[in-house]
C-alpha cells in the first residue's frame, strides 16, 4: 500500500512537469497552428543548459533557470522569425516536415557537440528527501512540481484575464478575423511560440537535476506531450494540466509494477485505449480539433 | 510517350543488372545492396504516402520482418525463404495494431502515433529477452547456400534484393493506377469529398497499411539475413529505418511513384559517405546535414526532387505543352496524374 502511494507521489510530481511541458505545445499548437515535432527539443537544450552551467560555473539550476528561460524565449522566437514564419500558409504536411527536420537537426547537433552519453546534473540540495506521513520526496521533484504547476496556473489566468491572452485566443479562434480587426497577428506569433518555448525550457531546467539529458532525450517529451493534448484537448488547458498528472502517474505505476523498460510503452497503450473509448479525447474536442489533424 | 518511358525503365533495370559485371568492389557493391534496401522499404513507405499518410514508423514492420525470418531460422530452424513470407505476414498483422490511430488520427498525431509504436516495439524487443536476446541480439548461423540466403561475396545478396526491390516497384505502380490507388490519391486532396461519392476511404486506407507494412517487413528480413546481427537499436532503429524511408520519400517527391526511389537512390549514397567520412568523433553529423536539407528542400522544392525537375524541364521545354500532350503522362490517365503531382504531397 505505502508503496503504492510512493509511487502515485512521484507520478503525479513528475506530471505536473509533463503538464508544463504539454501547454506549451498545446499553446503553439492552439494559436500558431504549427505542430512542432521539435517541442521535446526545446526541453533538451534546456536540460544541457542546465547541465553545463552547473558543471561549468557551478550555476545551481534554480539561478539558471533565470538565464536559461529568456534565452529560450528568444530562441523560440526566432525559430518563429526565420523557420516557421515563412512556411505559415503552406500544406500541414511541409509544416510537419519543417519541425521534424528541425528535430532530426537539434537532436544530431546535440550528439555532435556534446557526444551520445547521459549527463546528470547533481545538484546536491536537490537530491535530499522530504517526508510527509511516510511519502518521500525530493526536494529536487518537489520544486519542479511546484513551480510547474504554478506556471500552468499562471499561463490559465494570462489567457483568461489579460489583453495579451484575450489576444492570442482570438487567434487561436480566427486568425483572419483577427487580422482584420487590427491584431498584428505575426507578432502574437512569436509572442506564442516564445512563451511555449520558454515553457517547454522551464520544465527542462526543473527535471534537470533528477533526470540524466543525453541527445534523444527530448523525443519521449515531444510524444507525451502530443499524449496529453490528445487526451486533453486542443487549446483546452485543464485539461492538459489533469492530462499530464495522468500519464505521469500512468508512467510511473507502469515502471514500479510491470518494468522501467517498459513505461514508453504503457504510455503508447494508454493512447490506444483512450482513442478506442474516447477518440474526442477525455474532455471532449471543439471544433478547432479538426483544424490541425484530430477527427 | 509511353513506350519511350518504358524503354528507359527497362534500360535502367538492365544497367542494375549489370552493376556486379562492372565492378567487383564490395564496399560498392554493399553501398549498392543498401540503396536497394532503401528503395524497397521507401517505396513500401510511399504505399501510405499516396493517401496522404505519413508514417514515422516504419522501422516497426522492418524490425518485425528482422526478427521474423532471425527469430524462426535460428530458433526453430525454418528455411529463411519460408520466413521472408513469415515476415510479410507477421509485419501485416502488426500493422493492424495501427488501425485504430490510423482511422481515428490524422496527419501529424498519425504519424506520431506510428513513431510511439515503433519505439514500443523497440523497448519490447530488448524486454522480450527468451525471445529476442535482447539488447544483444541474434546473429544467424554463417552455413552458406543459396537455400539459406547466405554468401561470401555480396553479389548474389545484391541479385535477390534487386529482384525484392522491383517486384515492390512494380507492385507500388500496379497500386497507383488501380482503382485503389486512384481512391487513396483522391482523398489525399479531400477525404471527405472522395466517402460523400461513397468511396469507403478508411478501408482503402488499411489495405494500404497493410502492404506497406508486409513490403517492408519483407526488405527487413532480406536485411536481417544480409547483416547476419539483428539487435533491437538497429533493426528497430528510428533513424535509420523510420525517419530515413520518410526523408528519402519527401526529398524524392511523396505520392509520386518515382519519387521515393529517385530519393534512395540520391540519399543513400550520401548518408553512406557522410557516415564513412564524419564516423568517430563526429557521429551525427550527417543527421545534422539531413535536418537542414529536409528544411531546405521542403522550401524549396515542395514536392521534392522528381516534381521540381519536371518544373524545371517544362520551364526549358516548353513546345511539348503547346500540342496539347504533357511529355510525361499516358493518355486518360492525364488529368489524375497532374492531380497526384500536385496534391500527392498533402493531406
Amino acid at each position: 500500500m505505502n508503496l503504492l502511494v510512493q509511487t502515485l507521489v512521484a507520478g503525479l510530481l513528475l506530471g505536473g512537469v509533463y503538464a508544463l511541458i504539454a501547454v506549451g505545445l498545446n499553446l503553439i499548437f492552439g494559436v500558431v497552428k504549427i505542430i512542432n515535432f521539435a517541442h521535446g527539443e526545446l526541453v533538451m537544450i534546456a536540460m544541457y543548459a542546465t547541465f553545463w552551467m552547473w558543471t561549468a560555473w557551478s550555476l545551481s539550476p534554480y539561478i539558471s533557470i533565470f538565464i536559461i528561460t529568456p534565452l529560450m524565449f528568444g530562441f523560440g522566437v526566432l525559430l518563429q522569425r526565420f523557420i516557421l514564419q515563412p512556411m505559415q500558409n503552406s500544406s500541414p504536411t511541409i509544416k510537419i516536415f519543417v519541425t521534424l527536420g528541425l528535430s532530426v537537426l537539434l537532436q544530431n547537433l546535440a550528439l555532435v557537440l556534446f557526444g551520445g552519453q547521459y549527463r546528470s546534473t547533481t545538484f546536491p540540495w536537490a537530491e535530499q528527501n522530504f517526508s510527509v506521513l511516510g511519502v518521500t520526496a525530493t526536494y529536487g521533484r518537489i520544486t519542479a512540481f511546484l513551480v510547474a504547476i504554478a506556471l500552468v496556473i499562471a499561463l490559465f489566468y494570462l489567457m483568461k484575464k489579460t489583453l495579451t491572452g484575450k489576444v492570442l485566443r482570438a487567434l487561436a479562434e480566427d486568425r483572419e478575423t483577427a487580422g482584420l480587426i487590427g491584431i498584428p497577428v505575426k507578432k502574437y506569433y512569436l509572442v506564442a511560440m516564445g512563451l511555449g518555448t520558454a515553457m517547454a525550457a522551464i520544465a527542462g531546467v526543473l527535471i534537470g537535476p533528477f533526470q540524466s539529458v543525453f541527445p534523444l532525450a527530448g523525443a519521449h517529451f515531444t510524444l507525451l506531450a502530443f499524449v496529453v493534448v490528445v487526451l486533453g484537448g486542443l487549446g483546452n488547458m485543464a485539461g492538459s494540466l489533469i492530462g499530464g498528472l495522468f500519464l505521469g502517474a500512468v508512467e510511473t505505476l507502469a515502471g514500479t509494477y510491470i518494468d522501467p523498460a517498459l513505461q514508453q510503452v504503457a504510455v503508447f497503450a494508454v493512447f490506444i485505449i483512450v482513442l478506442l473509448v474516447r477518440p474526442q479525447g477525455i474532455f471532449g474536442g471543439s471544433a478547432r480539433n479538426a483544424e490541425v489533424g484530430l477527427k | 510517350m509511353k513506350k519511350k518511358s518504358l524503354i528507359w525503365t527497362l534500360g535502367l533495370v538492365a544497367a542494375a543488372g549489370l552493376v556486379p559485371v562492372f565492378t567487383s568492389d564490395q564496399y560498392i557493391l554493399h553501398v549498392c545492396v543498401m540503396i536497394l534496401i532503401y528503395v524497397g522499404v521507401t517505396v513500401a513507405w510511399n504505399i501510405l504516402a499516396f493517401g496522404g499518410i505519413l508514417s514515422l514508423g516504419h522501422a516497426a514492420f522492418f524490425g518485425i520482418g528482422s526478427y521474423t525470418v532471425a527469430i524462426l531460422y535460428v530458433k526453430m530452424d525454418v528455411n529463411p525463404w519460408l520466413g521472408i513470407l513469415a515476415a510479410m505476414v507477421t509485419a501485416a498483422l502488426g500493422s493492424l495494431l495501427l488501425a485504430v490511430p490510423l482511422l481515428r488520427l490524422r496527419g501529424p498525431f498519425f504519424a506520431l502515433a506510428t513513431l510511439a509504436f515503433a519505439e514500443s516495439l523497440r523497448l519490447i524487443a530488448i524486454y522480450a529477452v527468451p525471445l529476442t536476446n535482447g539488447s544483444v541480439g541474434i546473429t544467424t548461423p554463417p552455413t552458406q547456400g543459396f537455400a539459406l540466403i547466405s554468401f561470401s561475396s555480396r553479389e548474389p545478396y545484391y541479385y535477390i534484393v534487386l529482384a525484392m526491390a522491383l517486384i515492390a516497384i512494380g507492385i507500388s505502380i500496379w497500386i497507383y493506377y488501380s482503382k485503389m490507388g486512384y481512391h487513396l490519391r483522391a482523398s489525399a486532396s479531400d477525404d471527405e469529398a472522395v466517402r460523400a461519392l461513397g468511396v469507403r476511404t478508411p478501408r482503402l486506407k488499411l489495405a494500404a497499411l497493410v502492404i506497406s507494412a508486409a513490403l517492408t517487413g519483407a526488405f527487413g528480413a532480406f536485411a536481417a539475413m544480409y547483416l547476419f546481427v539483428i539487435d533491437p537499436e538497429t533493426n528497430f532503429s528510428t533513424p535509420l529505418y523510420s525517419i530515413q524511408p520518410a526523408l528519402n520519400g519527401i526529398i524524392g517527391g511523396m505520392g509520386t511513384v518515382a519519387g521515393p526511389i529517385v530519393g534512395a537512390i540520391v540519399m543513400t549514397p550520401l548518408g553512406e559517405w557522410l557516415r564513412t567520412t564524419f564516423s568517430g568523433t563526429t557521429q551525427g553529423l550527417n543527421f545534422v546535414i539531413y535536418g537542414v536539407a529536409l528544411i531546405i528542400i521542403v522550401r524549396v522544392m515542395p514536392g521534392g526532387i522528381v516534381s521540381g525537375m519536371k518544373k524545371l524541364y517544362r520551364r526549358f521545354r516548353p513546345e511539348n505543352r503547346s500540342d496539347g500532350t504533357a511529355p510525361d503522362a499516358s493518355g486518360p490517365i492525364q488529368p489524375e496524374q497532374e492531380l497526384a503531382n500536385s496534391e500527392g504531397g498533402r493531406s
